[in-house]
């Protein structure tokens, strides 16, 4: 069971990296969202530490949107995904090898967007490095667990799957907030446990939407 | 390993899209080393038959038994269910871990030499020919070692050499014991091959039973 | 098969006419003039059951949801279907009249209050569910595609509120002081027109219920015919 699941990320990692594209398509929306909003200050002018954080976030929360979209529609060529719903895999093993490869494809993408931040809205790391990495991460894992469950459901629908778009942002709100929240206590160098309400909402999150993923995924992910 | 008893037994299976009946009252079953060829017009709904065989939707009404796991089940269709940008070995590779089969390299080259594709091993499966992915499909249904195999017009876009090689892989797999369930199209040249038929016309089961009494293609 | 309750429509509606007359009767004659605020308060007894009736359609549409994965009937996916856009009319209007008296109360149209930004959020989340409603081919899967949104966005709510919650620590205690200070005929105002719009909520999803109703049945009809005529 687990080397299923862990062989579903992995081959998902490959299939994105072949051709060396990888999630470019994500990185680049990022950087230009990124820098269109730096457009949004006169020169000179700093954007406070919350303006910056929430850039960083909406520049994550679009590539979610794209990664997940890019991981579905790995299944659709050829009809793999008949393959898997065949293959003795538990169905909810696939929403978690997709959810890690994106997770992982996710943190690839901020690896470019945080030093842009940096750059281009002056956003200032200073504060518990250890607490920052904590909070994209518990983040980053909400945002995938969510992306890998609607990302199914726009499989096999064509154009729609941008559609779905209009719902996961706004059901991704209690994680954005937190993010921005965490992050700009963080920089403003709040000690951890001063964002603890915070951190337990994001694990909250977490946690209940996996739940809700492991037992819908079935449904939306069938063979019809 | 033989398995005993029947694979697969489907009682008074009936199916619908919304509130159309595609058919009713299909019931059969499949014995271990027997060939089920399923035949009908286009539209019959053979396909769907064999997804309800399969699993992959649940009938309307009737029952499905299975005698099978699923680790020990193969699917061949008219999709190839190939990954273009990964190379025929590594498609393999993939399935190898996800049947949990613990081949290792040599082995699944091995397998790549049965269907003639040692030789492209490395080559991405996006730039093969039909007839070359259909192979490398065959090789992932070889890998697996099916109890239970079901096959949709696989032949379909393959050379004779292609059809020679599938033919003669499950004449194999029936000898070691598989039940295999079989859509052909051209049901002249396959029925030979088969030792029962099933016949969907109408919306309804028109027949069942050995090959050698099949009366022939309903009008 | 759908079945429809004419009586039932005709009985909610019939309820809704005589509260509502009664309400707009208590809220302009019978409740006394609110002393800091003046007549601006009024716009509470349209709010307050607005904002408590889209709560409501939103765990409607939950319930649903829920029985379209369990039952699979596809009446309940209709259900589901009408309950949002119930819920969405409804928290559209008690955001329009909550701003209303953000501006009269706070002097700002929009402030970020749990309540309302809960409300705003979950009036985006309903109404994509909407749009993806009115896309979408429909058929079985598509009934389960959106039982598995209504299930998402619902589980989503408690999540929004805790969030806008510690987002604004210091929220203003305008709307925890307020029910505090309500006077006895107030309150009684307050129930009739929380009924009033109860019934005009009910009859409105039972129409639209029946509404759909009928157009699958004439959908089925119509593939009978075709069917009959292609034999």
């Amino acid at each position: 069971m687990r080397a299923s699941w862990l062989a579903i990320a992995a081959k998902d990692l490959r299939l994105a990296f072949a051709g060396g594209q990888g999630p470019v398509q994500a990185v680049l929306l990022g950087l230009l969202l990124v820098f269109i909003f730096s457009l949004s200050a006169a020169p000179g002018d700093r954007f406070s530490p919350q303006q910056a954080m929430a850039i960083f976030w909406l520049c994550s929360s679009f590539a979610v949107v794209l990664i997940f979209s890019l991981l579905f529609r790995f299944e659709e060529e050829n009809d793999t995904a008949t393959a898997l719903l065949l293959s003795p895999l538990p169905v909810q093993g696939l929403w978690l090898g997709k959810t890690l490869a994106g997770l992982v494809l996710l943190v690839l993408c901020q690896v470019f967007f945080f030093p842009a931040a940096l750059v281009f809205l002056g956003l200032d790391p200073g504060g518990s490095p250890g607490g920052l990495v904590l909070m994209v991460l518990g983040v980053d894992l909400g945002l995938c667990i969510l992306g890998g469950l609607i990302g199914a459901m726009g499989h096999g629908q064509g154009a729609k799957d941008a559609l779905l778009t209009i719902i996961v942002f706004p059901l991704q709100v209690p994680l954005l907030l937190g993010g921005i929240r965490i992050g700009v206590g963080l920089m403003q160098g709040l000690p951890l446990a001063d964002l603890g309400e915070w951190f337990g909402l994001v694990l909250a999150f977490d946690a209940v939407f996996s739940g809700a993923a492991l037992f819908l995924f079935p449904h939306v992910f069938r063979g019809e | 390993m033989m398995a005993s008893g029947t694979l697969l037994d489907l009682r008074a299976v009936s199916h619908f899209f919304g509130s159309r009946l595609i058919f009713k009252g299909v019931s059969c079953v499949l014995e271990p080393a027997s060939i089920m060829l399923v035949a009908g017009p286009n539209g019959a709904g053979k396909s769907t038959l064999l997804k309800i065989m399969a699993g992959l939707l649940p009938p309307r009404s009737g029952s499905v038994q299975r005698r099978v796991e699923d680790r020990a089940m193969a699917f061949m269709g008219h999709q190839t269910f190939v990954y273009p940008a990964l190379s025929a070995l590594g498609n393999l590779e993939f399935w190898n871990r996800v049947y949990g089969r613990g081949l290792d390299d040599a082995g699944l080259l091995g397998l790549l030499e049965r269907v003639g594709l040692k030789g492209f091993a490395l080559e991405a499966a996006g730039t093969f020919s039909r007839g070359m992915a259909q192979r490398l499909s065959l090789a992932r249904v070889l890998l697996v070692e099916p109890q239970l195999l079901f096959l949709d017009e696989p032949s379909t876009g393959l050379d004779t050499a292609s059809q020679a090689l599938l033919h003669a892989e499950l004449e194999s797999a029936r000898t070691r014991g598989a039940g295999i369930v079989w859509i052909s199209h051209d049901l002249e040249r396959d029925l030979g091959r088969a030792d029962t038929v099933l016949q969907l016309s109408g919306r309804s089961m028109t027949y069942f039973g050995p090959a050698g009494e099949f009366p022939g293609v309903a009008a | 098969m759908f079945r429809i309750y004419p009586k039932t429509l005709t009985l909610f509606a019939a309820a809704a006419m005589v509260l509502m007359a009664a309400g707009q009767y208590a809220i302009w004659f019978y409740a006394p003039e609110e002393m800091t605020m003046g007549p601006v308060q009024k716009i509470f007894y349209f709010h307050l059951p607005l904002a408590w009736w889209c709560f409501v359609a939103f765990f409607g549409v939950f319930a649903a949801s829920v029985m379209v994965l369990w039952t699979g009937k596809e009446k309940w996916d209709v259900l589901a279907g009408v309950l949002a856009e119930a819920g969405v009319l409804f928290s559209g209007l008690a955001l329009i009249t909550g701003s209303i008296w953000g501006r009269a109360a706070w002097n700002t149209w929009w402030t970020w209050d749990p309540r309302l930004s809960t409300t705003l959020v979950m009036w985006f989340v309903y109404s994509g569910y909407l749009v993806l409603r009115a896309a979408d081919a429909g058929g079985a899967k598509g009934a389960r595609m959106r039982a598995v949104l209504g299930i998402v966005a619902f589980v989503d709510v408690p999540l929004v509120f805790l969030s806008a919650r510690l987002w604004r620590s210091i929220h203003p205690a305008v709307l925890a002081s307020r029910s505090g200070g309500l006077e006895p005929e107030m309150w009684t105002t307050v129930w009739i027109n929380l009924l009033a719009w109860g019934a005009l909520f009910a009859a409105i999803v039972l129409a639209r219920y029946h509404g759909a109703g009928f157009a699958r049945r004439v959908e089925a009809a119509l593939v009978r015919i075709q069917e009959k005529t292609l034999q």
